[in-house]
């Protein structure tokens, strides 16, 4: 917002806010316990296992400003997964999700590509290479555009 | 007929929009300026007649009344205006519309019966406009629930009532633009019974967020596709209650047009048009329309490598860039050339890099379904 000085929308009485558009793109949030319990359920459920894990780890992500704890927790779950996943195996399993989980798991690689001190940016680099090849610009474009985000 | 796309380039900068009258020997339009021109057909090429000057900021849209031939036009300086042709002094006339908005004017479109058009803006609302015989002027009636946010797009249904509308609050809406006195009462659709102005018939929204860039009624008008900015395109048939959102692997579609009730064809960023089908119950993308030509081995000047980044707005050259279309930048609009609306033979797309091209749909579907055989 840094090119326009004065904030138009100041002046405006029924201004489509960002409250507004997250209710609309997010709806009603659940109760921020809810959240944490489900997401740490999942972070036991997929340690350790494999097969299946980085599906189960993009399954109903928490979307919503409230879940500062439970959208790291997640991240670092699925991080988990994709670090115990070899490279040579990430053409196969990218494919074998569905369009929906393509998009969560580039908006899960730029988040953490985001925390570059934590995350090994190369591996993540490497998987965002080859879900592109998949799932095309239109998956980047939609993690830019997508309000929900994780 | 030749199976290639013809490309008419003007070279007068991008273009913005653009509209063809009703025999197609007549064309308006905007160089991303305040200024409309027309072109008459002469033989391969276009030859400028005349320039509507009236709007002093970007024109807009434009659309070209084929039967009354008159044009309408908006701008960002929040006026329309209808064009009629004087027949003694061969010269547009234009007449200033009422529309009441404080914002710029984004779309405008004729009805099919022509007897009314709708005017998208910036101000939140959709300016129904229509002639009113005794004060001898047009006046807007305004759309404005449950409108959020700048109306991006609309199309009007074939019944000359119901209105589409994309929104830039990532909502595609139907509404009825009933108004008294001019449409007779509409025969019952999927779409409602009764329709009153200003009744939303349906509120969609897309896949992941993102502005609705284009919207259009199919030609029956069961149902509905819209483009999002999220690279998706939907289509809605309240009919059957199916909604199927096609998450594209490319580039945002910017305008959408149906070839017939099987095929609907999007651009936008890719630079070229896509073709998407019903198979069966389900809609999938197709193919590219534009047979991604290589153009590298030509052996360009430097005059030619220079003149190629300027139509880019690139800075730097680099092969990698290199844009495989017959456009070279953003198409922002797709429109009917010749056929009908349930069998379109032909479109036009306009784009930023000032091209103007007339794509053969026909061969092009006929192709495809050989292939499909």
């Amino acid at each position: 917002m840094a090119f326009r000085k004065i904030d138009i929308d100041a002046l405006e009485e029924d201004a489509f806010g960002e409250d507004e558009i997250d209710f609309q793109e997010i709806g009603e949030l659940r109760p921020v316990a809810d959240v944490d319990a489900q997401v740490n359920s999942r972070a036991q459920e997929v340690s350790g296992n494999t097969s299946g894990a980085l599906s189960t780890s993009l399954q109903n992500p928490p979307y919503g400003a409230p879940f500062h704890a439970a959208k790291a927790r997640n991240t670092q779950t699925v991080m988990e997964v994709l670090n115990s996943i070899k490279v040579s195996d990430v053409p196969q399993l990218v494919k074998s999700l569905s369009p929906e989980e393509q998009d969560v798991l580039m908006k899960y690689l730029y988040a953490g590509m985001a925390t570059p001190e934590q995350n090994n940016s190369g591996h993540l680099l490497a998987w965002h290479e080859k879900l592109t090849e998949v799932a095309g610009q239109g998956c980047i474009v939609r993690v830019i555009t997508d309000r929900r985000t994780v | 007929m030749s199976d290639s796309p013809i490309v008419n380039e003007f070279n007068q900068g991008p273009i913005s929009c653009h509209a063809f009258n009703g025999d197609r020997t007549e064309l308006a339009i905007c160089f991303n300026t305040n200024v409309v021109s027309i072109f008459r057909k002469s033989g391969a090429s276009w030859t400028q007649t005349s320039t509507l000057v009236e709007h002093d900021k970007p024109v807009t849209s434009i659309d070209w009344a084929p039967k009354s031939n008159r044009i309408v036009t908006c701008s960002q300086d929040r006026n329309a205006y209808v064009w009629t042709l004087d027949g003694a002094s061969h010269q547009w006339k234009p007449t200033l519309v009422l529309l009441r908005i404080n914002r710029a004017a984004t779309f405008v479109r004729w009805s099919p019966e022509e007897d009314k058009f709708a005017v998208a803006s910036g101000s939140r609302c959709i300016s129904v406009c229509y002639f009113e015989e005794d004060n001898d002027w047009w006046v807007g009636k305004h759309i404005k629930k449950p409108i959020r946010s700048t109306v991006l797009s609309i199309d009007w249904h074939p019944n000359n009532v119901l209105l589409a509308a994309g929104c830039a609050d990532m909502k595609a809406r139907v509404f009825s633009a009933f108004i008294k006195g001019i449409d007779k009462k509409p025969a019952p659709s999927p779409w409602g019974e009764k329709l009153p102005f200003n009744t939303l018939c349906g509120e969609f929204s897309n896949g992941a967020g993102g502005w609705i860039h284009g919207v259009a009624f199919s030609p029956s008008g069961e149902s509905l596709v819209f483009t999002g900015h999220d690279s998706t395109i939907t289509v809605v048939s309240p009919g059957t209650g199916d909604i199927q959102s096609i998450r594209a692997p490319y580039l945002p579609y910017l305008s959408v047009i149906w070839l017939n009730e099987n095929q609907i064809v999007a651009a936008g960023h890719d630079c070229a048009p896509h073709l998407f089908e019903l198979k069966g119950q389900q809609w999938a993308f197709s193919a590219s329309l534009d047979a991604a030509v290589k153009k590298a081995d030509v052996g360009f000047t430097a005059r030619d490598t220079f003149r190629r980044m300027d139509s880019r707005a690139q800075s730097t050259t680099s092969t990698d860039t290199e844009v495989h279309t017959h456009h070279q930048n953003t198409i922002n609009s797709i429109r009917s050339f010749s056929g009908t609306p349930e069998h379109v033979e032909q479109f036009s797309t306009s784009a930023i890099d000032g091209k103007l091209i007339i794509w053969n749909a026909d061969s092009i579907s006929r192709g495809l379904g050989n292939l499909h055989l």
